[in-house]
């Protein structure tokens, strides 16, 4: 386990309070009763988003995503020349993902150091990004895209992917189309879009089939898919009418974003010249 | 993984067979290579298998150990991950060169086994809460030479079979405290069911038709591909899209459905394999490394 020798932390066996607090028995997690947030169960039911582009004055490009509690930031610096220099980056660009977990993001507290689980997210998103951008227009360069998460309320993986391409897009990096993600979760017969923390993390006591979570990444115009994970257990029909769920939910989104896109280049535009 | 150069009418000459169901090697688009298994390859371990998939050569060794349960979960045992290139495979796995790609293979094996029926975890529980047996998965990859997932997931399924894990009894002693003794019979041990345990099957899209089983040369010529794991049930407990590509969801469709048949397909002569293996016992003529 990689150690931190600069800061200084609490004793090692410290633990989150949270575990030792006493759950009422026979809790069951009731699979076909409403959503604690008030959303439909078995309908595409996204929670509704706040973006904004161009928070942060230093980078190239810049968003901020806010959905229910989940909030998320995304830089993109770039195209830098890049370092290294090897055959392939004589043709097209090199991307770099990074995405990382505030340590107070979570219930549990995280550390600042890379977890796999961080890494495993930065890869998702380096391939769920990859596709969307023309790398072949920036030869020798390097684009860094750092997704920061500052509150993890579920469905974290697919804000980031759609925070990320509209930093993306705001820093002015040609891209062939936007990438939306959506992300659901299969709890026996019935599923939920956009799962909260809660959601996400539950076991149901009735240890049935069909359980587990997809998050797909999609090219609306282009209708494309350019990132897919699932986990958990499901049956393969139940995992095919999943990614039908997402691309739907994805399909809602795009005119958010695609707004949001819009208000954020108007802002920045000079203003007409009275001539 | 360790890529090769292929030209551009390399390339043309792959994909046109590919098209008519004929790859490189004369194999169709779905059948595998010629794979060899053979357990009980490493005394020390408690499970240990090694898996031969073409040049692709795996080896997986299963250390089980006392440790304390998870805090979320204190009547499970579970399992840990790590997945090793070897500069052996490669000079590109020299140093920390390989560590990217163990990383990714750990991180989707975790995902693979992340659900209640793969394993039966709660039979790794030794007393709730205090003690359990948490079983180090230890992959070696010897020989790279594409469709490491598949391999990898075989060998662990066998090694899983393989795995011996010594029986314990818990009994207070003097002064309240527990004790744990080990039984006295070295042959006295708890065995694994690995019917539930999964297997990965890549699926690469080469043009407009996909392969399984992949060379090297055939992943170069594309775009994107699909993990998948299946149990022998038909029950997929992971999908992960891999590269740089993006694929049409109507293809990712029919891909999770061949994936899935495949799949299904690996199960049955996988265990009878490892039964015969197991029924031969002391008589089986150990192959080796070297064989």
């Amino acid at each position: 386990m990689p150690t931190d020798t600069k800061r200084v932390r609490g004793p090692e066996l410290s633990q989150n309070p949270g575990l030792f607090a006493c759950r009422p028995a026979g809790v069951v997690h009731a699979t076909h009763g409403p959503r604690a947030d008030g959303r439909q169960r078995d309908q595409v039911d996204v929670r509704p988003v706040f973006v904004r582009c161009g928070l942060v004055s230093q980078a190239k490009g810049s968003a901020y995503i806010e959905a229910g509690n989940t909030k998320l930031m995304c830089c993109v610096y770039g195209p830098r020349e890049t370092e290294r220099k090897d055959e392939t980056d004589m043709k097209c660009g090199r991307l770099t993902t990074d995405m990382r977990f505030a340590p107070f993001s979570c219930p549990e507290r995280g550390s600042w150091i890379q977890g796999s689980q961080d890494k495993d997210f930065s890869l998702m998103l380096h391939e769920s990004l990859q596709p969307a951008l023309c790398l072949h227009k920036y030869p020798r360069s390097q684009i860094e895209v750092n997704v920061m998460v500052l509150e993890n309320s579920g469905s974290v993986l697919a804000h980031a992917v759609t925070c990320a391409s509209l930093a993306l897009a705001d820093a002015g990096i040609e891209m062939y189309d936007l990438v939306l993600g959506c992300s659901i979760r299969q709890d026996g017969a019935s599923y939920v879009v956009d799962p909260s923390y809660a959601e996400e993390n539950s076991c149901s006591s009735v240890s049935g089939e069909n359980q587990g979570g997809l998050t797909v990444a999609f090219l609306p115009s282009l209708n494309q898919i350019s990132g897919l994970q699932s986990d958990g257990e499901m049956a393969e029909e139940t995992l095919t009418a999943g990614v039908r769920t997402c691309i739907e939910g994805c399909y809602k989104l795009y005119p958010v974003i695609q707004q949001a896109l819009a208000k954020a280049v108007r802002r920045a535009a000079p203003p007409p010249s009275e001539s | 993984m360790a890529a090769v150069q292929v030209s551009e009418a390399e390339k043309v000459y792959i994909l046109h067979g590919i098209r008519d169901d004929l790859r490189v090697d004369g194999r169709g688009c779905e059948d595998y290579r010629h794979m060899e298994i053979e357990t009980d390859v490493v005394s020390n371990t408690d499970g240990s298998a090694k898996v031969t998939l073409g040049h692709t050569a795996v080896l997986v060794g299963i250390k089980a150990e006392i440790g304390k349960p998870r805090p979320m979960v204190p009547d499970e045992g579970y399992l840990e991950f790590f997945v090793d290139c070897s500069a052996n495979a490669t000079p590109e796995f020299e140093g920390r060169g390989g560590e990217e790609l163990g990383t990714e293979l750990s991180n989707t094996l975790y995902k693979v086994f992340n659900n209640k029926h793969s394993v039966d975890l709660k039979s790794l529980c030794i007393s709730t809460g205090e003690h359990c047996w948490v079983l180090y998965v230890d992959v070696l990859l010897l020989q790279c030479d594409g469709n490491l997932y598949d391999a990898i997931s075989v060998a662990i399924k066998a090694a899983l079979f393989n795995t011996k894990i010594p029986r314990v009894h818990i009994s207070a002693d003097d002064e309240g405290g527990k004790e744990i003794e080990l039984s006295d019979d070295p042959y006295d041990c708890m065995r694994l069911n690995v019917e539930n345990v999964p297997c990965i099957v890549t699926l690469c899209k080469v043009g407009h038709r996909h392969v399984v089983d992949a060379t090297l040369q055939e992943k170069a010529c594309s775009v994107a591909s699909l993990i998948i794991s299946v149990t022998h049930k038909g029950m997929v407990t992971c999908t992960r899209k891999v590269g740089g590509g993006s694929l049409d969801p109507e293809s990712i469709f029919e891909m999770t459905e061949a994936g899935k048949r495949v799949g299904k397909a690996l199960h049955a002569p996988l265990m009878k394999l490892l039964q015969q293996e197991e029924s031969l016992g002391k008589k089986h003529q150990k192959v080796g490394f070297l064989g």
